[in-house]
Formats: structure tokens, sequence, C-alpha cells
């Protein structure tokens, strides 16, 4: 980057013009900043604070007889020898994985095959991109009823014309089941951002491989994958900020279950905190969550610092 | 043979794109059969329209959920923009001390999961008497599109030349009056998008709505959750209770993918 932004850097000290005097010379960054900076505070990192703080209490609403005591690590100690605690775990992790990658090799298949011209693209298009744009809750319960519905959903109507036994999806695979959901929401917005990318690719170097003898396989892995990096790292971490904390799809499909077979972290606090009223073993696992996904944002620290560096040399 | 390929490809592509808008295509459809049409198999095209489910989900009170959704999106999206734009334009704009810091941690709050934060905040909503009000569920909703608002607007104002903010400053504007007289003008396309996405966001966001509301505040996604739950078995009035609940963004991003992604991309991207 851009020229644009290097000559705003440089004609900063220059904007000012001395007949306005101070407001000018001062720009208002405070009074712009402020604001932003309070509010996410206030609205996040103070509840983030606090659920540290309760995530050392024994604390359960359903027994006020009990009050709330000091507990040490008593709660974490608790979360973490539960073996359910590892299958969670582990669903998340198969979660976001399983669906990143769907996500990124059909959102490529589907954005190379929008980069051609043919007629009615903008509502190919629209068609492609409306999952992106549904609630969660409706595209659980539109799948669940419609696609996996065991006696009228067309699963159940294409197992009737293949003559074999309707698969009850969500009693034999329910992650499976809600890995299809997410996918069928997030592929949509990986075409759209990955063909953006495809789109602003410089025709010139698909010319200068021709030339230089490569073949369409060779152009895509030398030309267009590299030119498509930095896109795939912006959907990917949009991507992943979105589907590590799904939860309106196994909401109203699964509630998480069988036992725990599809229920991610997201929802296991959601069930310790609101069906089960353990406000200190919620916490905990809560800050067990945030604290694995910062684990997952380091990993992705190196490429967001990247970003911006690059947005300013 | 080319021409085949290229025919091939294309009808491929249509076939794709069918196949994934088929399940709204479907829930709108299936809106206005009878419940008895709506679980026959194999599934009928063929069927006399009826509004009796719409008039069913009336009776049920939907309109109710869906001005409680109007409100919190609205208002919050509002609230977000007036917090989040002015941040957006001095991070692009002035020299600020750890720009990137500021930035990346403003980021940083959108990455924090709402499984960290939302048993404090049902407490203390649960103190301040905001547990199933409107307002609870703005400030929170606001609160979370603002850093959205600030990746997408830093990308739109970057695009602004800072020559042409400079004359009109040589001309004795002052900042506020060159934000609202020229600089705004340059990225009102943005800011529209922009705050259409946030709209989105707030509209179909579940996790807040259905752990702290119940009856008066509640939500669309949470009105779908509880009939998902009640009155799973009548597909067609579920389908018509779908159909108003996601028509109103449907329709907002269709208007708004091309800037969306523009500004989704541009601010990481550009090189």
């Amino acid at each position: 980057m851009n020229q644009n932004e290097a000559v705003q850097q440089n004609s900063k000290p220059r904007r000012v013009s001395k007949k306005k005097g101070k407001a000018l010379n001062n720009p208002p960054v405070k009074r712009l900043l402020l604001p932003t900076v309070v509010y996410l505070i206030i609205a996040t990192q103070i509840p983030f604070i606090v659920t540290i703080y309760y995530s050392f209490q024994e604390w359960n609403l359903m027994r006020p007889d009990k009050g709330v005591t000091f507990t040490w690590f008593t709660n974490f100690i608790k979360a973490l020898s539960a073996p359910s605690f590892y299958e969670v775990a582990m669903n998340t992790l198969i979660l976001t994985t399983s669906v990143l990658m769907i996500c990124f090799v059909c959102g490529l298949l589907l954005a190379l095959l929008m980069n051609r011209n043919f007629v009615g693209k903008g509502i190919v298009r629209t068609m492609f991109i409306s999952p992106f744009f549904v609630m969660p809750t409706v595209s659980g319960i539109i799948w669940k009823t419609m696609v996996y519905n065991p006696s009228f959903g067309f699963s159940a109507y294409f197992a009737n014309v293949f003559g074999v036994a309707p698969y009850d999806w969500f009693t034999q695979n329910p992650l499976l089941a809600v890995i299809f959901i997410i996918s069928w929401m997030w592929i949509p917005f990986f075409m759209l951002i990955l063909l953006a990318g495809l789109q602003s690719l410089p025709m010139e170097l698909i010319e200068a491989a021709q030339l230089d003898g490569a073949n369409r396989l060779q152009q895509f892995f030398n030309v267009t994958i590299p030119h498509l990096v930095r896109y795939i790292e912006v959907v990917v971490l949009l991507g992943l900020m979105f589907i590590l904390q799904v939860f309106g799809e196994i909401y109203v499909t699964t509630s998480g279950g069988p036992g725990f077979a599809s229920t991610n972290l997201s929802f296991l606090v959601y069930r310790t905190g609101f069906q089960s009223w353990d406000v200190g073993g919620a916490s905990a696992i809560g800050v067990i969550t945030v604290i694995l996904t910062i684990v997952m944002m380091l990993l992705m620290f190196k490429v967001l610092r990247r970003m911006f560096k690059e947005e300013q040399a | 043979m080319k021409k085949l390929t290229s025919g091939g490809l294309t009808f491929l592509t249509y076939l794709l794109a069918f196949l994934f808008f088929f399940p709204i295509l479907w829930v709108l459809i299936t809106g206005f059969k009878s419940e008895g049409e709506a679980v026959i198999i194999p599934p009928t095209i063929a069927f006399k329209p009826t509004l009796e489910n719409y008039q069913v989900i009336f009776d049920l009170g939907v309109v109710g959920y869906f001005l409680n959704s109007v409100t919190a999106t609205l208002v919050s999206t509002l609230i977000a923009l007036l917090i989040g734009v002015p941040a957006a334009y001095a991070l692009t704009m002035y020299r600020v001390k750890r720009r990137d810091d500021i930035l990346f941690w403003i980021i940083s709050t959108r990455f924090l999961p709402i499984a960290g934060v939302i048993i404090p905040l049902y407490l203390i909503f649960k103190n301040l008497n905001l547990l199933d009000s409107l307002t609870g569920l703005i400030i929170l909703y606001a609160g979370m599109n603002i850093p959205l608002i600030i990746w997408m607007m830093r990308s739109f104002f970057n695009d602004v030349s800072f020559e042409i903010i400079e004359a009109a400053q040589i001309d004795g504007a002052t900042g506020i009056q060159s934000f609202f007289q020229i600089v705004l003008p340059l990225v009102r396309p943005g800011l529209v998008s922009t705050a259409l996405l946030s709209m989105v966001f707030a509209w179909n966001e579940f996790f807040f709505a259905v752990t702290l509301s119940y009856h008066k505040a509640a939500t669309l996604p949470v009105y779908m959750a509880s009939f998902m739950t009640q009155e799973g078995l009548f597909w067609a009035s579920m389908s018509a209770a779908a159909t108003i609940a996601i028509l109103p963004v449907l329709i907002l991003g269709w208007f708004t993918q091309k800037q969306l992604v523009r500004g989704l991309t541009m601010g990481a991207v550009k090189g």
C-alpha cells in the first residue's frame, strides 16, 4: 500500500491552516475514538472480567440456599475432568475445521465457475449468496424439516426412491448434519469474497504466464492462488470468527444431542449456564472457551499483523 | 468441443445456484400450502395457494416479534454507526499513536465469544431490570456491530483522497464541516452497505436474544426457535413464519452484495 495513504500520512502535519487555530492543530482523535473504546470496554471487556471472577465461585442459581462461595479452581477442575468436555472440545474443532475446509474448497470452485461470462450472472450470484443472509435458526429449521425429516424430508424421499431405509441424520450423525447446514450458509460467503479476488486478478499476469507456456493448471497454482492469498486470509479470518461461535443452528436442530454428540463449546456454556443454572461452572467453561479462541486467534495473529503491516508499507 | 465444455459449465453453475437457493425457495412456496399438502411425499408443486398460514401466524402474534426485531435492528445499528464511524474516520484520516494496536484490539473484541460474556451479562441485566427488554439487546447489538463498522468504514475512508479534504481545509472548512460536506457524500454507498450489513447481523442474532429475552422483547429468531419446539409439526405455518423472518434481510442482502465484498476485503487486501 498505498500511495494514497502514504501521501495522507506525510501531509498530515501540513493540513493545519493557521487561521483556524487549535482545533485543526490537534485533530480530535481522542474525542472520535473515545466513545468506541469506552463502549467496547463496557460491553465486552468488563463482562469478560466478571466471567473470570465468577469462574472461581461456586454458585448455582437453582440452589439459592447454598449461596455463593469462593472455591479457587474447583470449577475448572470439574469442567476439565468431565469426559463430555473433551467430546465437546473435539466437536468444536471438527466442526470449525471441517466447515472452514468445505467452505474454502466449495467456495473456490463456485467462484471459479462464477468467474466466467454467461447469461444471467447477476441472478445466479444473488441465488448463491442468499443462504448467507438467512438467520441461523431458520436455516436450522429449514434443514431439519425439509431435508433431514425422516418421514417427509427430501432425504426420506430420496431414500424411498432408491429403496433404502431413511437415514435419521440427527440421531445417527448429528455433527455431520450440523456441518452441512453451516456449510450451506457459509459457502456463499466464501464464494463471494474469493470471486472478488479472482476478478481483481490482472489479465496481464495470466497472459504473461501463457507466454511462458504455463498450462491452465500451472497458471492456477502459480499465478491465481498466490494472488488470492490475501483474500483467502480475510475470508478464513471472518469465517473463523463466526463459525467458532455457531449456536442457533445447533439450538433448533439437535439441542446439542444426543448426549453431547453435537454440542460445541458455545452451546456447552449455554447448557451449563441456562439449563443447569450453574453460574460458576458455565463461567469456567466460558473462560476456557475464550482461552481456546485466543489460541486460535494467535495462530491467525501473524496473518492479521501482516495484513495491516503491508497496508502501511 | 470448447464451446460444449463452456456450455456444460454454465449449465452446472445454473444447477448449483438452483440447489443452493432451493431450500429458501421451498420455504417461500410451502408457506402458501395447506398443512396437509406441505408434508406430502413426493412433494407437490401443483397445489392451491392459500393465505391461511399467514392468518394463523398473525393470530399467534408474529407482528409483535417482527416489530421487536425491527426496533432492535434499527436502533442498535444507528447507535453503532454514531459511535463507530467517527472512530473509523479518526483511525484512517489522522495520525493515531499505536494505530495498529488500537485497531487490532477493536477487531479482537468481535472475536470474543459470546460464551465468554453471557453469564455476567445475564446476571447484570437481571439486577438492572434489563432482562426481557429491548434496551438490553440494543446495547449489546450495538457493541457487537461497532468493530464490524470500523473494519468496513475504514476501507471506504481509505479511498477518499486526502487532497480533497486538505483543499477544503485551506478554504477554511473545519474538521467537522469537511467530514459532513466532503467525506460523507463520497463514502455514502459504503456507509449504506455497512449499515445494511450490521442490520443483517443484528436481525439474525440469536444467542443474546434467546438468553436475555423471553416474551416482551423476544425477536424473530427467538420466535422461530420456540415455534420449532412447540409447533414444529406445522410445517406450512412455520414456513410462513420463516418467510416473514428471512425476507427482509434477504432483500437487504441482495441489494448490498457488491458493496459488502468491497467493504470486507478492501481494508485488508488492498496492496
